[in-house]
């Protein structure tokens, strides 16, 4: 359990946090969401005692970071998978946070299994890929077994194949009844790895919600139709309150009714359709309708994203 | 559209109790932690060699010198070359100490090292314990060596003097402990600077730089320089020590002043700034 009471942290004028207040539950993989700069890291490293907050308190399992007794039995963390030292192996540099809390060496030799590093453990890390970086940063999160696992992109920097196993590493530990915190600035990932999900942006909170909550709230729902009668279908739709857009090239988007009561409708007047496509906006969409005011660096756009993804090949629609 | 953030809806059961055992971090445990660091990279033994070799090799050049100066003058000190050698060791244990903090700065690893010990300054205490015991160990060995090799040199001309003479021992282990006190000074600045290169720049300016006393006019130069690390050194390895300066007892307190001086403020800033 992690709890955020009213986290404020300036830098000199810039206001990195501002009132930030969450409680990350056990037993569900919450994704911590932001823009670049909306603050994630920041949190993360004031939970961990890392920087003092300007206000308020964070709290792990009850406790501030700097009073925990073996901290690294009660949560593991992964800031940065880089932050090694080149010149040391794996195993010396498991071996040497290992020792550092009383954890003996055979733990050391468990965690290498677990990430897959069993293999590279005795070479010097210098030579490391990014994701096989990240694997010894997961491993060092585990060498305590700790109840809460807090984790900032850790999905950086791995193939798809090591994403996948990511995913299904963060549920089994989610699962046994942890507490895991795991950071993106990408929704899509999100989506997929997380059940909860807090949002920020510019250091205050913008939701915190279940995944499938946070898509039902944000996203737009609507149904494209085609038919050699549309003039017809609008009446009979805007007559059941449903709102009818025509489109330029003859199709209908038609929010306020699902696409069975439309085909239902269409059906009972002898009306043929020849397209009905349910439609759900991305969850990308959702997330940039709602961190859209705090991001801090826009770029400009290329062209104007469509408001709604048709059909649903798209992986970022949700299916959740 | 969801300006005011939404409440959780679910509020799952408690987390399975913590298995983390009652007993605190021991030091043993930063001890070893520290210790398993400073013995797996490479810098070490590079530090470490350059601390051993150079001195040996050098006070026999200097002792050698000593010999093949013209009688007549004055008699230099036969403890002189052994603590003149260590010109280069001191620079090459200060970096190890300021590598110790300054490699973890620098790659990010140090908040790795914090979140895993969160009371800093025991880790500030560990680092030093661990960096002072092997420079403490190294600097003997080496203040040792370079008598015996100094004294074979200087006897030929009937300059040495032997171990057993009253005052040697005490002032060749003194000689040692000059190799640890500058790693130590190493070490609190790696944890105030940060940066290696930095840490580096300032570890040797607080070491050499207050020896620019010595050109200051008489009696100033002494009356500063006594309190510089370089001239309490001096004063506390020497057979005849100088009159002008302090005892040797008080050059000892000077020399062992300047690494506490730097730790305590180290231990000071270490718990102040974020990591």
């Amino acid at each position: 359990m992690i709890e955020l009471d009213r986290l404020s942290k300036r830098f000199g004028s810039v206001t990195a946090l501002d009132d930030l207040s969450f409680t990350v539950r056990p037993g569900h993989v919450t994704g911590f969401l932001g823009p670049n700069g909306a603050g994630k890291t920041t949190t993360m490293k004031i939970i961990l005692g890392l920087d003092a907050p300007t206000a308020g308190t964070a709290l792990v399992n009850g406790r501030r970071y700097d009073r925990l007794v073996r901290p690294l039995y009660q949560v593991g963390s992964l800031l940065d998978a880089t932050a090694l030292h080149g010149g040391r192996t794996a195993r010396l540099h498991l071996a040497s946070l290992a020792q550092s809390n009383g954890i003996g060496r055979r733990r050391v030799a468990e965690v290498l299994a677990l990430t897959g590093m069993e293999a590279v453990a005795d070479r010097r890390v210098n030579g490391y890929s990014l994701g096989m970086k990240q694997r010894l940063g997961l491993a060092v999160a585990m060498l305590g077994d700790p109840p809460v696992l807090m984790l900032d992109e850790p999905v950086n920097g791995l193939d798809t194949e090591g994403i996948g196993w990511i995913r299904q590493f963060f549920k089994a530990l989610a699962a046994e009844g942890r507490t895991v915190l795991v950071s993106s600035h990408l929704m899509s990932e999100m989506a997929l790895s997380a059940d909860h999900l807090i949002v920020i942006g510019r250091g205050k909170l913008l939701a915190d919600m279940p995944t499938a909550q946070l898509i039902a709230a944000n996203a737009r729902h609507d149904v494209l139709l085609r038919s050699p009668r549309t003039a017809e279908l609008t009446g009979l739709l805007t007559a059941r309150g449903a709102t009818v857009t025509p489109q330029p090239d003859g199709a209908l988007v038609v929010t306020g009714l699902d696409a069975a009561a439309i085909g239902d409708l269409a059906a009972g007047h002898g009306i043929a359709l020849h397209a009905l496509v349910p439609r759900q906006a991305s969850l990308e969409d959702a997330y940039l309708d709602l961190t859209g005011e705090s991001v801090d660096y826009h770029g400009t756009p290329v062209a104007a994203p469509g408001p709604v993804t048709e059909g649903t090949p798209n992986p970022m629609s949700t299916a959740r | 559209m969801n300006p005011a953030p939404m409440s959780p809806a679910t509020a799952p059961t408690a987390p399975a109790p913590p298995n983390a055992p009652s007993i605190p971090v021991r030091a043993r445990d930063l001890l070893g932690c520290e210790w398993t660091k400073f013995r797996s990279v490479r810098s070490t033994y590079w530090t470490l060699a350059v601390a051993v070799v150079t001195p040996i090799g050098f006070s026999i050049l200097v002792a050698s010198a000593f010999a093949a100066a013209p009688p007549g003058g004055a008699r230099p000190d036969p403890l002189l070359p052994g603590l003149l050698s260590l010109e280069y060791a001191v620079i090459a244990v200060a970096v190890l100490g300021v590598l110790s903090f300054s490699s973890e700065f620098g790659t990010g690893l140090i908040r790795t090292t914090f979140a895993a010990a969160p009371r800093r300054r025991a880790v500030l205490a560990a680092k030093a314990a661990v960096t002072g015991t092997v420079t403490l160990i190294v600097g003997e060995v080496v203040a040792f060596s370079s008598f015996f090799a100094d004294q074979a040199v200087l006897s030929g001309h009937h300059l040495g003097v032997s171990l057993s003479r009253p005052g040697v021992p005490g002032a060749v282990l003194a000689t040692g402990v000059l190799l640890c006190v500058c790693a130590l000074i190493g070490v609190a600045i790696g944890a105030i600077v940060r940066h290696t290169a930095g840490g580096i720049a300032a570890a040797i300016g607080v070491i050499v730089l207050p020896a620019i006393a010595a050109l200051l006019r008489p009696p100033w130069s002494d009356r500063i320089g006594r309190f510089t690390l370089l001239d309490a050194a001096r004063q506390v390895t020497a057979l005849h020590p100088q009159p002008d300066l302090f005892t040797p007892a008080g050059s000892l307190l000077v020399l062992l002043a300047w690494p506490a001086a730097a730790l305590a403020a180290a231990a000071l800033l270490i718990t102040r700034r974020d990591v």
